[in-house]
This record gives C-alpha cells, structure tokens and sequence, in this order.
C-alpha cells in the first residue's frame, strides 16, 4: 500500500468514526420497537399490551404487568430490537403489558402516590383482566415503580395479583448512612416546599442532575471517553446510543408525589415502619401475599442494597426469594449482561409460578 | 439512571497501540477521581452547599418569577385568552370525563368480556398462608 492510500485509508475511517459519534450524540435511537397496542388509557398514563409471538395455547397463563418509575420513560424495559426485557419475556411465552405513566404537566402536580397506586393501577388491572381473560396476574416493579407495585401488592391482596417481582426496590430509608440521596435531601438543607412552589412537579432536569451527581465523573466524562473509545466498534456505539438516548429523556415527577417520596418515605421511612397511608389504608407489607421475589442489584449507587433487603423479611408472603445481579441500578436489567444473567432467572423464578 | 452499560472490546488480537500507555493512565486517573468524587458528593458539606446553592437561586428567582405570571396572566385575561388555570381546570374535568368513561367500559366488560379464567391452581404446600 502506497502512502498516499493509507492516508485515503485514514481518512475514511476517521470519517466514519466522526460520522458515529455526530450521530450518537446529536439524534434518538429507535428505542422501545417491540410491537405493542394501547389497550387503556386515563390521563397521561397508557396500558400497553405488546403483541404476542407465541401461540396461546404455549403461553404462560397468568400475565406480566410491568411497572417502571415515574421519573423515567419506561422505555429501558424495550431498549432496543435482540436487547430488550419486553422481547425476551414475550418470545419466552409471556403475555407482556406495561404501564406507562406518561409525562406529568402543571395540571398533575397534586396528583400523589394515593392516585396512582389506588386510582390509575386497579383501572389498568381492570382492563388486563379483561383483555388476557385471566384473574390472576404479575406484577414487575422496578424502581419508583417497586414502591408502587408493593403499596398495591399489600393494600390489594386478594386482587389477583399472584407473582411480585421487585427490582432495585427503594423501600427502607432507614440506613441514612449508605443513601446518598437521603443526606442530600436532609430537611436542613433541602426544602421541598420551595422547589414545589417554584415549579409545581419537580423538573426533569434536576432529577437528572440528582442522578447523575451521584457518579459525576463516571456520568459527565467517563461515558463520552468509552464512547469515544469504541468508536471502531458499531456494536457499542449502538448500545451506547441506546442508552444515552433513554437517559436524556427524563420527565419531571408530580409535585404531591415528589412530596410523598421525599418527606413520607426518604426523611420518615414510612413505609417499612408501617405508618404510610394512602387514601387513609395503612400500607401493611405483611399484608403481602404474593409470591415474592426481590432482585438487587450489587452496584447499585441509587438504591443501595440496604433499601431492599427489609421488604424480603417483612412482605407476609410464603413464598419468597432473593437474588442479587451482578451490576448497577439499571445495568442489571440493561446492561450487557442482563440477559444472560438477569432475565432468565426471572423467567425461571416466574415460569414455575405462571401456569 | 446514570448507570451504562460497559462494554470493551477483547484484549486478545488487538494491534501494538503506541498510545495504550497514555490511555491506562488516564483510566487509573479518571478512577481515582471518580472514587473520590463518589466520596466528596456523599458528605454533609456536599449536601449543605448544593442546598444553600439551590434555596438562594431559587429565593433571587421568585419575585421575578410572580411578576412574570402575574403579568401573564393579566395580558391573556386582557386579550380574552384562556390562562394556565383555565387549561389545568379544563384538563382536571377531561380526566374525570376519562374516569367516568372507564367506569363505564368496566361494566361493559363485565357484561360482554370473554370469561375469564383463573390459571391452574398452584400446588399448596402443607403450611397454609
């Protein structure tokens, strides 16, 4: 090879690195594309059922609700096309919904954690329940949407709901300590009040920060460093844009709930010492009787292990079951080994418990 | 949230980098820094100046912030334009319209609804719940 041509060589591939990098920095992947219908709506908040690839006479009975947090597009359950929670699930024989809360505005800032967990959840279980033609169900919390999924699971016991599955569940605020999130919003530094009075729900973009503050140099430099990295390697790039696509799509938390998350549960752990209500019912976590099992993730810096390991010893369910994934908050369900760590064992923990 | 999925490409096989040095010392840098990042945002000096930060921009912002809904809301009240409360009672009334209309589909369903089915009953063991 002439020098002439190497350098012609160079050249293309740097073009091509730059062509990558432009494009993962400055457009949205195609994320969420698993066929899916809309089957109940009220509000912002939509009931997606995704379209089945097994035949019904293969499938599990009981379906699969997916709850994800409010803070966040749902989307990381479907990231992307041979990537995705929502796939693997359907293709494993799963009748497959999600709940998506949808984008708050102005006008949904009283809505509170009552609303959702006693007003939009049996609305939606309703019309599951029609739809799949089963009684029985499962619910998969992640998140925010853990808190949800078990303020429903133990104010509803005798709803149907069969299979509880909790994933990086932020329910024990008592070890002040370990959560960086806890100290941050200490009620002598941080007035809730002020920033709801200024803004009605509290803005995507200070969540976002919040979370990415945990980690600052992993989350502002380190991430574009292993993408400037890879950029030879159009596998990484695309999941790197995948994830960068969904985590810059923050969307802002009604301000009664954001409230309710920061007072009632972060500064007074309400929940595990039994005292939360909603709508006046006492959240009783012994009252839980759903087979129950809890997923943490080992590295995780935003629910620390600690936040999840109480509910295990204190749901009034028989039938329970812990394990811990090796990974972060949403690498473990996201990351590039969810899917052969993760998900099968909620598959296998889930199929033995849905026919 | 701000966790990423990692993902580098097998040691093995891979041409002699003159900058692979450079690039693992930058790495062993960024760690160091990052751990002790981690640490430094965990501390109550943290949480205490990003809380004085945050309660003085949004105290300096406030009476700005009033004048300007105040006068917004005025000028579109002048113009015979709906204000934001007109819009958030607008679309509080169109979701307890949605409600209404879902209470009805609950009872349509339960009139014309496939029959539902409960799934095989699990095997029990000897202790009941």
């Amino acid at each position: 090879m002439t020098g002439s041509q190497a350098a012609a060589l160079e050249f293309g591939q740097a073009e091509e690195r730059l062509r990558r990098l432009t494009t993962a920095l400055t457009t949205r992947a195609a994320i969420a594309q698993t066929p899916k219908q809309v089957i109940w709506a009220l509000n912002k908040a939509k009931l997606y059922r995704y379209v089945p690839v097994v035949p019904a006479e293969k499938r599990h009975r009981v379906p699969l609700l997916l709850v994800f947090a409010l803070m966040n597009r749902p989307d990381i359950l479907d990231l992307r096309p041979g990537h995705s929670f929502v796939e693997f699930m359907a293709g494993k024989g799963y009748d497959v919904y999600l709940l998506d809360w949808g984008r708050p505005g102005l006008e949904d800032r009283h809505l509170k954690f009552d609303d959702y967990t006693l007003e939009y959840m049996p609305r939606a279980i309703r019309k599951l329940k029609a739809i799949s033609g089963s009684e029985e169900f499962s619910l998969l919390g992640w998140c925010i949407g853990a808190i949800l999924t078990t303020s429903y699971a133990a104010l509803r016991p005798r709803d149907g709901l069969r299979n509880l599955i909790l994933l990086t569940a932020p329910l024990d605020f008592s070890n002040k300590e370990a959560i960086t999130f806890a100290r941050w919003i200490d009620p002598r530094y941080f007035d809730v009040e002020k920033i709801l009075a200024a803004f009605g729900n509290m803005p995507a973009e200070m969540i976002e920060y919040g979370a990415k503050a945990l980690k600052p140099v992993e989350n502002y430099i380190g991430n574009y460093i292993r993408l400037w990295d890879n950029l030879d390697n159009p596998q990484i790039v695309e999941a790197w844009h995948a994830m960068h696509t969904w985590v810059t799509d923050n969307i802002p938390m009604a301000g009664a709930t954001f409230r309710q998350l920061i007072v009632d549960l972060y500064q007074n752990n309400r929940l595990m010492q039994g005292t939360w209500k909603l709508r006046g019912e006492r959240v009783d976590v012994g009252r839980i009787r759903a087979s129950l099992l809890t997923v943490i993730a080992e590295g995780d810096h935003i629910t620390p292990a600690c936040q999840s390991e109480s509910i295990h010893k204190k749901a009034g369910s028989r039938d329970k079951d812990l394990f811990r994934s090796p990974g972060g908050h949403i690498g473990i369900m996201a990351g590039s080994g969810a899917s052969s760590q993760t998900w099968p064992r909620i598959d296998a923990w889930l199929g033995k418990r849905s026919a | 949230m701000g966790d990423k999925p990692k993902g580098n490409p097998s040691a093995s096989d891979k041409p002699f980098d003159p900058l692979e040095a450079w690039r693992n010392m930058r790495d062993a840098t960024l760690d160091a820094w990052s751990k002790a990042m981690v640490e430094a945002v965990n501390t109550e000096a943290y949480a205490s100046a990003t809380g004085a930060m945050l309660d003085a921009s949004l105290s300096a912002s406030a009476p700005f912030r009033e004048a300007l809904q105040k006068s917004m809301a005025q000028t579109l009240q002048m113009l015979n334009l709906p204000t934001r409360a007109d819009f958030e009672s607008l679309a509080e009334r169109m979701t307890n319209l949605e409600m209404r209309l879902d209470d009805i589909d609950a009872k349509l369903d339960g009139l014309s609804g496939p029959s539902r089915t409960k799934a095989k009953p699990r095997k029990r063991k000897s202790k009941p719940r």
